[in-house]
């Protein structure tokens, strides 16, 4: 898949949870949306948090902060054959000075048995925040890379990726 | 333990200038077993995975990863570093078994 389908790919799925999120906007939550609120606000066209596990995961790290998207670039494959191998990069722009940087990135994969996949913490001796490793995934879901500034900010980037063979057992 | 199990490899640049980002690809032999599995016998493959990974850079800790059995068998990791300074880039590897296995690369500057 080319670099611009891919940005077409995902321009087309926001724009469709866009759309589901506007249907919804007449005062029906669904399950997920309002484990969505109990935790951290959202964007609209962001994944719901799928079950109390992951809303846990998100308010032990997180908080009540507004976990924002952006500032981070996650890169997976939109299907991948062998969910015992599934490549991941995590990107982000944040700066990494002593002052303001990056100091942990959370890998999370919501339908997974443990959730909470990775957590990699950072400092400014880095450089950058560019990280890449392979990754065992269950079944089609989404995945979420999460990173936290020394500031405090939360930002986040999500890929839905499709998985055949179960790679967890 | 199975043979080969903690042999690792760190890969960087052949060569670096005095403060460049640089790529350091690591990989490390390990089952990473997530204790979901069953042998053909059907004995239960015990949870046995790397669940921790410092890398310290001279005498600084630059990165610390903290790893669940979901990463995949023989994990590779790759990260960035500011190049500032000449010294040893080193990484130790801890499974939940108490295993513990290092490794490390020099980082030196090619000469004008």
């Amino acid at each position: 898949m080319s670099l611009a389908d891919e940005f077409s790919r995902r321009r087309f799925l926001r724009a469709a949870a866009l759309a589901s999120a506007g249907l919804l906007g007449s005062g029906v939550l669904s399950g997920g949306e309002r484990l969505l609120a109990a935790t951290a606000a959202g964007d609209p066209g962001d994944p719901e948090v799928p079950n109390e596990e992951v809303a846990r995961i998100l308010k032990k790290l997180f908080g009540d902060r507004p976990i924002r998207r952006g500032r981070v670039q996650l890169d997976m494959p939109a299907a991948a054959e062998d969910g015992r191998v599934v490549p991941v990069i995590i990107e982000s722009d944040l700066p990494m000075t002593a002052e303001n940087y990056v100091k942990a990135l959370h890998l999370i994969v919501d339908f997974n048995p443990d959730a909470h996949l990775a957590a990699y913490h950072l400092t400014p001796a880095m450089g950058s925040v560019s990280l890449s490793t392979r990754i065992k995934m269950k079944r089609t879901t989404w995945v979420r890379a999460i990173a936290e500034t020394s500031s405090g900010e939360v930002w986040a980037d999500y890929a839905r990726v499709q998985v055949t063979l179960n790679g967890c057992g | 333990m199975g043979k080969g199990i903690g042999e690792a490899r760190i890969r960087v640049p052949d060569r670096i200038a005095k403060g460049e980002v640089i790529m350091v690809n690591a990989i490390i032999t390990h089952p990473m077993d997530t204790g979901f599995f069953r042998t053909a016998e059907g004995q239960p493959i015990p949870a046995y995975f790397i669940k921790d990974v410092v890398v310290t850079y001279g005498e600084q800790e630059v990165a610390r990863f903290e790893w669940t059995s979901g990463v995949s068998r023989d994990p590779i990791i790759s990260f960035t570093l500011r190049a500032d300074r000449e010294a040893t880039l080193s990484m130790v590897w801890t499974d939940n078994k108490g295993g513990v296995f290092r490794q490390s690369a020099n980082i030196s500057f090619a000469s004008a």
